[in-house]
């Protein structure tokens, strides 16, 4: 095993182990009970000086949880907090900060349009002549000794909005540098950058590492924390679930910790998965957007999984697959005759059905009635006449009340607004509208995102019962544990690119989160 | 958590409960509080029949113009060339009757005039659509550019003599004891609430208002509807500012829609807040046309210096728009 091998070239320091053995954080027994739910069960984390620490765990494991009481933007309910060793309360962000510790989130909390000396300098004010105006000289010099402090070489008069990603990435590490952090929180700072950035990215935080500050680094990429990590806690379901030297590491072992041990999901009900039937849908070499390439056959009957850590192409697939955007080059074909998408407009001609991922803003239409939210892009079924195209509401209204009943949604009426349902409820009334459609071809985005467990049951049930029903399904979610429960077949997205595909038993969420962690060469 | 929610919202609901019904109730009832008080005060002048077709009389072209701005505004569209656009349909319609007296009859005129207004329209639409620029902003700039056209074409000359009696009948005639103005205002206020509530077309306005993307990915072709929208806006506005010209008897250049800018959208707003809150309707909007007409028409009765009527039509304004605020906040 090769825990090791990730990162040859850097198990050095040893003139910083002194260092390194002197404590700066740590986290005993903490727990934050939310009504319902216990986020933190006693979780304990332990953040050496001039350590870079990462945290890991699924979606909902606690780690945001985790952050949000280091950095003081709430309370724990129980448990305790020392910071070098002196039990401490951290009533407010300002108060984390003051004793040193600072949050880099993922977006780089940076003001786009201002300068990068405006924005190392938003947290303090600006050093005035007179009282009044800006002394815009003073300004700057206080800014370039912030970028020197990270070695970065940077115009400060230039707009962050013109900066690569790790640049931004670097102002912000120099912005939490000015209020002196000795601790910086780095919220899946990766996201948005590019493997050669991620590299300058890790160069700078080595070093700075070197000087003393620590980090605790949350990311989703394994390769990466391999790359970067001194040591490694990991959180699943509120609670610890291992920690790792970087001399410990290894894959196998942070996976196992990161899913558990699952239980089956046979007790998902919904109707046995048919035989299944001919290609509906082929893509070819297809290109656009994040997605480099992917090739594939959809058939009916068939519910298919598209995995991949965030910007690796996996959601981007399926709104390409509906004609978000154009695509580059390839090939794709419906049925068996070829199409080209210019806009959703033709997909859903074609067949297709997108459920978006953000409901809100793709896919309900706010304030209005049930009814239209299900009749939304069925209109066209209830016009009585070619011209001026009167709607028969009478029909419309049965038919959405027919939809709902047979899909369960609870609602007061079906003239209640869409508002006023759970978000399972309304998601089912999203899912509905497609049903309605007669759309063959289904491509669900994180269907169950910010739904109750009980109706999450009730829409993977649903996503069976359209597959059954001779329908076709593309899924995808952000929850890597929902593959197993839902799809047969996977589809592992990286870089653009399907990297591999599991069948059967083989879809496992640890064999998904190998393949789309990338430099699997350990299994 | 679901349970506890529901139990505050329960508690909540007594007081919530009023401020809902008053959201939705409150203009009318201060229509009708208003109607109540007027008679009240005057009683020989204010309840009459003929002050109150007087009334609706007042309110023909402003009607006229805001069932059109609501079209546009269902959408999230501000138009902000109405003003413009009803000297224009004033301006060209006289102008062609009297520059061409042989060759253009009434209807052709009005025909003209109104496509001239609708084509600036779909130009409006095409400009939101295709080039992604505002509502608010390519109005602004499209009514600019009519207001400078139009004193253009007419040296600044208003249009007097050689206007058809035929065309001033539009103003100024009647059939039943009802004037004309107010038979075109209610024709135009069914035609478009037929057209919003009942048609295909209508539905998918209201469905791009609500969210544009979730129409998009639901189908519809969005871009071709801000063009349809701002062209009836437009045609509204013209044939407002068309009867304006009847009524007067004369083609003005310039300055005919100014005062029913704020008016219409003052009205259109009013009526969000009517009924429906938060949503533009037809309905709503004559209520807010009628509740400027009463109070204008009331004041003006009871001898208030017309300066007040500025100042209660402000006021009104912000409780219609508080009201209906109460309940889009409750809805987040």
């Amino acid at each position: 095993m090769s825990a090791t091998k990730a990162a040859p070239a850097l198990s050095e320091p040893d003139g910083a182990g002194q260092a390194k053995a002197e404590i700066f954080l740590e986290v005993a027994g903490l727990v934050k009970q939310f009504p319902g739910t216990r986020a933190l069960d006693r979780v304990d984390l332990t953040i050496r000086r001039g350590e870079i620490h990462a945290l890991l765990g699924e979606n909902g494991a606690g780690k945001s949880t985790l952050i949000r009481q280091i950095c003081g933007a709430s309370q724990p309910t129980e448990g305790r907090i020392l910071i070098e060793g002196a039990e401490v309360s951290l009533p407010s962000p300002q108060a984390a900060a003051a004793l040193g510790i600072a949050v880099v989130h993922q977006h780089f909390n940076l003001v786009p349009q201002l300068s990068v000396c405006e924005n190392l300098l938003l947290s303090e004010s600006l050093p005035r002549r007179a009282g009044l105006f800006v002394d815009w000289r003073e300004a700057y010099r206080r800014a370039r000794t912030l970028l020197t402090r990270v070695d970065l070489d940077l115009d400060p008069r230039i707009e962050v909005r013109r900066l690569r990603p790790d640049e931004a990435a670097m102002v912000a590490v120099a912005k939490a540098i000015a209020t002196n952090a000795k601790l910086i929180v780095l919220d899946e700072p990766t996201t948005a950058l590019l493997p050669a950035e991620v590299s300058v990215l890790f160069a700078h935080m080595r070093r700075l590492a070197g000087k003393g500050h620590a980090f605790l680094y949350v990311s989703h990429r394994l390769a990466e924390v391999f790359e970067i990590a001194d040591r490694v806690t990991v959180l699943r379901d509120g609670r610890n679930a291992g920690a790792w030297t970087r001399q410990e590491m290894s894959r196998r072992a942070i996976i196992e910790a990161i899913v558990g041990a699952r239980k089956s999901w046979d007790e998902d009900a919904g109707p046995a998965p048919a035989a299944l039937g001919e290609v509906v849908l082929r893509a070819e070499a297809l290109r656009g957007g994040r997605v480099a390439e992917m090739s594939f056959e959809l058939r009916k009957h068939e519910i298919l999984g598209v995995a991949g850590l965030p910007g690796s192409g996996a959601e981007e697939a399926l709104d390409l697959l509906y004609g978000r955007y154009p695509k580059a080059g390839g090939r794709l074909s419906v049925g068996g005759a070829d199409v080209d998408f210019r806009s959703p407009r033709d997909a859903k001609a074609a067949g297709l059905a997108l459920a978006p991922k953000d409901r809100h803003a793709e896919s309900l239409l706010p304030g209005a009635s049930v009814r239209e939210n299900i009749s939304l892009p069925n209109l066209g079924q209830y016009v009585a006449d070619p011209v001026i195209r009167f709607i028969r509401r009478r029909t419309e209204r049965r038919d959405a009340e027919r939809i709902a009943k047979s899909l369960s949604v609870k609602m007061s009426s079906i003239e209640a607004p869409i508002d006023s349902l759970s978000g399972g409820n309304q998601q089912k009334a999203v899912l509905g509208r497609w049903l309605a459609s007669g759309a063959k071809i289904f491509m669900l985005n994180s269907p169950t995102a910010a739904v109750d467990i009980g109706a999450k049951a009730e829409i993977y049930a649903l996503i069976r019962r359209i597959a059954a029903d001779g329908g076709a399904v593309i899924f995808t979610s952000a929850e890597v544990e929902e593959f197993p429960r839902v799809c047969r077949r996977v589809l592992v997205f990286r870089d653009g690119r399907i990297v591999g595909e599991l069948v059967g038993k083989d879809a496992s969420e640890a064999n998904i989160l190998n393949l789309a962690a990338g430099a699997g060469d350990e299994n | 958590m679901r349970t506890s929610a529901k139990a505050t919202a329960a508690v909540a609901s007594s007081r919530t409960d009023f401020a809902l019904w008053f959201a939705r109730y409150g203009t009318l009832v201060s229509l009708v509080a208003l109607l109540v008080v007027f008679s009240i005060a005057r009683p020989d002048v204010f309840p009459t029949v003929d002050n109150l077709l007087n009334i609706m009389n007042q309110i023909s072209i402003l009607g006229t113009m805001a069932f059109g701005l609501t079209v546009c505004l269902v959408m999230g569209l501000f138009d902000l060339s109405i003003a413009a656009m009803a000297t224009l349909g004033g301006y060209v319609a006289t102008f062609l009757l009297v520059q061409y007296p042989d060759a253009i009859g009434v209807p052709e005129a009005v025909f003209i005039s109104l496509a001239i207004a609708a084509a600036i329209g779909v130009v409006n639409g095409l400009i939101v659509s295709y080039l992604g620029i505002s509502a608010f902003i390519a109005t602004l700039a499209t009514g600019s550019i009519i207001t400078g056209a139009m004193l253009g074409i007419s040296d600044s000359k208003t249009i007097i003599t050689g206007i058809p009696d035929a065309f001033m009948a539009i103003g100024q005639g009647a059939i039943l004891g009802v004037s004309n103005p107010i038979l075109i205002m209610l024709a135009v206020g069914l035609a478009l609430w037929l057209l919003l509530e009942h048609t295909q077309v209508g539905r998918h306005l209201y469905a791009i208002g609500g969210s544009a993307e979730a129409s998009r990915l639901s189908g519809l072709a969005v871009k071709r509807y801000a063009p349809f929208a701002l062209a009836i806006c437009a045609a509204c506005a013209g044939l407002g500012g068309l009867m304006a010209a009847a009524v007067l008897g004369a083609g003005r250049p310039q300055g005919v829609g100014d005062g029913y800018l704020l008016n219409a959208f003052a009205a259109v707003f009013i009526g969000a807040s009517s009924l429906r809150p938060g949503k533009f309707h037809i309905l709503g909007t004559l209520i807010g046309v009628l509740l400027i007409g009463v109070i204008n028409n009331g004041l003006s009765i009871m001898g208030v210096p017309t300066y007040w009527q500025y100042i209660v039509q402000g006021v009104l304004l912000v409780a219609a728009l508080f009201s209906a605020g109460v309940l889009t906040m409750r809805r987040h």
